[in-house]
């Protein structure tokens, strides 16, 4: 393990216990779950260029259907998520199939419809509370519910979620498969006339990102035990994974995992500072990032980085 | 026979790039494809790297009907390319460019970083290996363009002005290269304008112009022939002094 993932691994495991505090807790796990979203999103839009703008419909799917199997069957929410992840995967390959045969943005404009439809009916659907959205168990029949009073059981989970996912797209980075997505990022036709199968290999990745996105969902509604169109499938979701890894830089393992602990305290920041009255604030902030981003640094931090560090390196030292 | 294109025609709407054009390719040969520009031998080209599916006629490949089949489908063949304008992955670096390439016949990771790294060598790029590839000029390009494509294991390299922009010394050391993959029994087709390269490296050349054949044979011959000089000076009208 390398020197600067061990004292990363090493914060973000003592942090709850450096800021002993519920507020902090609170901000660590809205870090982490950002960080989760990002990361699953950056394996189709960071690796492959693929920029699904959303992804909210596989959060969504996540969100509702633990809470669904527990208004229905009483189960505990946690047994819904892998159904969650069955309908994201069958959702994927719904909309990848016919868009990735097409080069440009088709794939980007397909996944925007989708998921404001996939909102609109829901909202209006009674079957899962329409606009009022769905409720989970408001006090918890055992720890299977996974209701705890306190956001620490909450940060670990979703600590332990987040590593799986680093771990599986460090694999990915590392594989045939991880190769031939930087090379349709950024020649499909070249990666075409070396027998990359582009089609097969944008859907896996879909596929992937898909299934960690819907965990997310379901991390995120068990946590609040609440969901409803907005906060499920509303376009800022997508928009923030999409903020998140390209501010931290897409395509690059701990992108999303910077953008992540760098949005989330500003968005808390600017909700404390402001109040209520600030949380148009965000839109702003995202609309911000976006323009400096387009403007000064499409490849995000990480690329500034590997930019200014050799220079860094060879700053002379006073004599 | 590697290589038989049957009466390939490609038809844009009304107008036809490629009329009927044919070509046998025996393997271990280097044949050229020339032509002046918006003859055809682009499109011809693009034809049989399976970028384009013709609206007539037939490609055969080592026995198999490849006329309509993908470009992925060419590279599992054997068929390899090269672009015009250089494709290279440009946040990449020069092995990893290649190993995209190397996966095609070498799906675990040390086996595809092996062949890269042996391809690498042999094309004169293992000093600029870790680079990213969009460090390198036109030659380093052109010459990473060539090695990705004979890191796929191709019996048959389409080479699409691989040779073009180059400098005297750097073009000698193309040409060298070209004759070296040769030399490992890879057959070549060559799309290109400068003739040194035409007439140094190719057996047999085929002229386009205006999407037909208009000559095919041994260089030396087929340069000289009038339909050739005229395809590339125009019609000149003679007057003779009485």
């Amino acid at each position: 393990m390398k020197t600067g993932t061990l004292v990363l691994a090493v914060a973000l495991l003592a942090y709850p216990f450096v800021l002993y505090d519920h507020f902090y807790w609170d901000i660590g796990v809205g870090l982490l779950l950002a960080a989760i979203s990002a990361s699953a999103w950056n394996i189709v839009g960071g690796y492959a260029g693929q920029v699904s703008v959303g992804h909210a419909m596989f959060f969504g799917i996540g969100a509702y259907v633990p809470l669904l199997v527990f208004n229905l069957w009483q189960l505990p929410p946690i047994a819904g998520a892998p159904l969650a992840v069955a309908l994201s995967l069958v959702l994927a390959v719904v909309i990848g199939l016919p868009t990735f045969r097409l080069r440009g943005h088709y794939f980007s404009m397909a996944t925007i419809a989708v998921a404001e439809l996939i909102r609109i009916f829901i909202g209006t659907w009674d079957f899962v509370g329409a606009a009022i959205g769905l409720q989970g168990p408001a006090v918890g029949r055992g720890w299977w519910d996974l209701t705890f009073r306190s956001e620490l059981p909450y940060y670990y989970i979703f600590l332990v979620v987040l590593a799986v996912l680093l771990y599986v797209t460090r694999a990915v980075e590392k594989s045939r498969f991880g190769y031939y997505l930087r090379a349709i990022k950024a020649g499909e036709r070249a990666a075409r006339s070396l027998g990359v199968p582009v089609q097969q290999t944008k859907l896996k990745a879909l596929l992937l990102s898909a299934v960690f996105t819907s965990i997310a969902g379901s991390l995120y509604s068990i946590k609040t035990g609440f969901i409803d169109p907005e906060s499920g499938f509303g376009i800022l979701i997508s928009v923030q994974m999409v903020i998140v890894a390209a501010l931290g830089g897409a395509g690059t393992l701990y992108g999303p995992l910077v953008g992540a602990l760098i949005l989330v305290p500003a968005q808390t920041a600017t909700n404390t500072w402001f109040g209520g009255g600030g949380s148009g604030l965000t839109y702003i902030l995202y609309g911000g990032i976006i323009l400096v981003l387009a403007r000064f640094e499409p490849g995000g931090l990480h690329e500034l980085w590997q930019r200014l560090a050799p220079r860094l390196r060879r700053t002379p030292r006073a004599a | 026979m590697l290589l038989e294109a049957d009466d390939v025609t490609m038809a844009f709407g009304s107008f036809r790039a490629v009329s009927g054009a044919s070509l046998a390719l025996d393997e271990g040969e280097i044949i050229g494809l020339i032509g002046p520009n918006g003859a055809g031998k682009s499109t011809f080209f693009n034809c049989l790297a399976g970028d384009m599916v013709p609206t007539g006629g037939r490609i055969v490949f080592a026995g198999a009907d490849m006329t309509r089949a993908s470009p992925e489908a060419h590279a599992r063949a054997g068929i390899g390319r090269t672009f015009q304008v250089p494709t290279t992955f440009e946040d990449m670096t020069i092995l990893e460019n290649v190993m995209v390439g190397a996966f095609l016949r070498h799906p675990r990771r040390a086996d595809a970083h092996e062949h890269a790294r042996r391809i690498v060598e042999m094309t004169g790029l293992k000093d600029q290996a870790g680079q990213r590839a969009r460090t390198l000029g036109t030659p380093g390009r052109k010459r990473l363009e060539i090695a990705r494509v004979l890191a796929t294991g191709p019996r048959l390299m389409l080479l699409d002005e691989a040779l073009a922009g180059l400098t005297p010394a750097e073009l000698q050391q193309a040409i060298a290269l070209v004759r070296q993959i040769h030399a490992t029994g890879v057959t070549l087709v060559i799309v290109e304008h400068i003739m040194e390269v035409i007439m140094t490296l190719t057996q047999r050349v085929l002229v386009f112009n205006q999407g037909h054949v208009i000559a095919s044979g041994k260089p030396d011959a087929v340069v000289k022939e009038t339909a050739v000089i005229e395809a590339y000076l125009g019609h000149g009208r003679r007057k003779r002094r009485p």
